[in-house]
């Protein structure tokens, strides 16, 4: 495991990383770094290898070559049982939620907790619902995920993303399911854990969306970073 | 490990209906497992009691005297195979000869004195098991200066040892055929219910649960699932002994033979070996899940 130099800001270092699947590369020689409390954007096409990119920075996938570092972890030669401690300092949220359908809100959002080796109830149950309060989901504890809404859905995958208090967001296509209000409120959220110092990182294909942010860019296409464009706001969110 | 056991509890209610499979699967193959492990103790008990029943009977010199005959007893009662040794007279050879063949003493009628010899009749100790161990033993005493001749059915003995012999190894590939398939389809249904799990298992690892977090419940639930389909099994097992015993026990089917059910040691080692079979499905399963 690699330590992060404390002058160095880097949280997520990518350098040369290729990923395929037989013979088929779905990322190419992708090189790039980015701020901790960064807020940007990742897009392309669909099969740009946008997903893909998510699963190496959570360790869904293990890269082919190259070299990646986040959070002071060197993914390279990451032991399998370094991986759930890497998972901890990261929050993922899916275009498909990924909510455990038998469990209710409140028990997705502190299975969390649970699996970080949390043991006070009382503390996880004040996070949760915490957590569930800013996420305008404090009435639907006890629902289960089947009976909620899409907006709702995800707005409980926020909570679970943001419940261990992650150094890194990763949301991929958080929005693409949700009809624009509910992907407003997702956004503003996605906003406020950037506001409490996390990095925020959210692949989408949707220009309108990205227009509306004056924040760094990196754009791929079919499999290659194509653009890395910084936005006007530094990496602020409106 | 409180956690633990309230998530494993929670996942049995949860899935119930896949677990109520997997308990039934495996109560059912606890049941023929243990059926036939019945069907082999009691085999291998009714065998030690037609074993029991062998005698060795050294025919004495006709010079020797009764005291030198009860001296002799004396002496092979020592021997650790004999567990005692009686001496039969050449009259009480006689008279059990008259008895054994009823209304025909005349056949006897003409003899002038008694042609029988003394004899000591053998009862061997009851762990000596094998037709070679009776030869043996046998050998020994036919060795001795005051025996004429040793009678112990050899030819039969050896026989019986072989079909018995015989018996014991069909049975032993038989069960071990049982267990091996019964392993499989076990490991097959705790593999169906992990395959039902999948997506729930891998969410938990991308939120951050390390392997214990996820592997131990499972484990813990399989093998509940195993002592429970067990149970099951062998209560199934015992009602149906109960409602079979009267027809083959004493005044029934085997008139001195009684069957007995499994003892403690045999359930003891049922629970555990289901146990085993529920863990050992699940831990394939789950370590194939958690590969990346």
């Amino acid at each position: 495991m690699t330590q992060t130099d404390p002058l160095d800001n880097r949280i997520i270092r990518f350098y040369q990383v290729s990923k395929h699947f037989g013979d088929s590369w779905a990322l190419h020689d992708l090189s790039f770094d980015v701020e901790t409390n960064e807020f940007l954007f990742i897009t392309g096409p669909s099969g740009a290898g946008k997903s893909t990119l998510i699963k190496l920075l959570y360790m869904g996938e293990r890269m082919s070559s190259g070299y990646a570092i986040v959070d002071g972890m060197n993914l390279t030669r990451m032991h399998r049982r370094q991986i759930p401690v890497l998972r901890r300092k990261i929050g993922v949220i899916f275009q498909d939620f990924k909510l455990i359908a038998h469990l209710n809100v409140f028990r997705n959002v502190a299975l969390v907790m649970e699996a970080a080796g949390f043991k006070s109830r009382t503390e996880i149950r004040r996070r949760v619902e915490d957590l569930l309060e800013l996420v305008g989901l404090a009435d639907q504890a006890k629902a289960y995920p089947p009976t909620l809404s899409g907006g709702e859905k995800q707005r409980a995958a926020v909570a679970r993303a943001m419940v261990g208090k992650p150094r890194i967001i990763l949301a991929d296509e958080p929005t693409a399911s949700l009809d624009p209000d509910a992907a407003e409120r997702v956004l503003r959220l996605l906003c406020a854990a950037h506001a409490r110092g996390a990095t925020v990182l959210i692949t989408t294909h949707d220009r309108e969306l990205i227009s509306r942010f004056d924040t760094r860019v990196i754009r791929l296409q079919g499999g290659r970073q194509v653009a890395d464009a910084a936005g006007n706001a530094g990496g602020e969110c409106p | 490990m409180m956690d633990m056991f309230r998530r494993a509890a929670a996942d049995f209610v949860r899935h119930r209906f896949l677990h109520g499979t997997c308990f039934l699967t495996v109560s059912l193959a606890v049941f023929i497992v243990s059926a036939f492990g019945l069907f082999l103790v009691n085999a291998g008990a009714l065998m030690d009691a037609w074993q029991q029943g062998v005698r060795i009977t050294a025919y004495l010199k006709s010079d020797i005297s009764g005291q030198q005959a009860l001296a002799l007893a004396d002496e092979l009662e020592q021997k650790p195979e004999v567990a005692s040794v009686s001496h039969v007279s050449g009259e009480e050879g006689l008279q059990w000869l008259k008895e054994q063949i009823g209304g025909q003493t005349d056949l006897l009628a003409d003899l002038s004195e008694n042609p029988l010899p003394d004899a000591l009749e053998i009862r061997p100790e009851q762990g000596l098991s094998g037709a070679d161990a009776f030869d043996a033993l046998a050998k020994a005493v036919a060795a001795r200066a005051e025996v004429a001749d040793v009678e112990y059915g050899r030819n039969w003995l050896h026989r019986f040892y072989g079909v018995y012999n015989l018996f014991r190894m069909t049975a032993a590939v038989m069960a071990a055929l049982v267990i091996v398939a019964i392993m499989f389809i076990g490991a097959n249904t705790f593999r169906l219910i992990l395959y039902s799990r999948q997506e729930e298992i891998e969410i938990t690892r991308i939120i951050g649960a390390d392997e214990e977090f996820v592997k131990y419940p499972l484990y813990l639930e399989s093998m509940l699932l195993g002592f429970c389909g067990a149970v099951a099994g062998l209560a199934l097992l015992y009602a149906a002994f109960l409602s079979v015993m009267p027809q083959v026990s004493p005044g029934g089917l085997l008139p001195v033979f009684q069957i007995r059910f499994l003892s403690l040691g045999w359930i003891f080692m049922i629970l555990m070996a289901s146990m085993f079979v529920g863990w050992v499905g699940c831990w394939f399963t789950v370590r194939r899940f958690l590969r990346i």
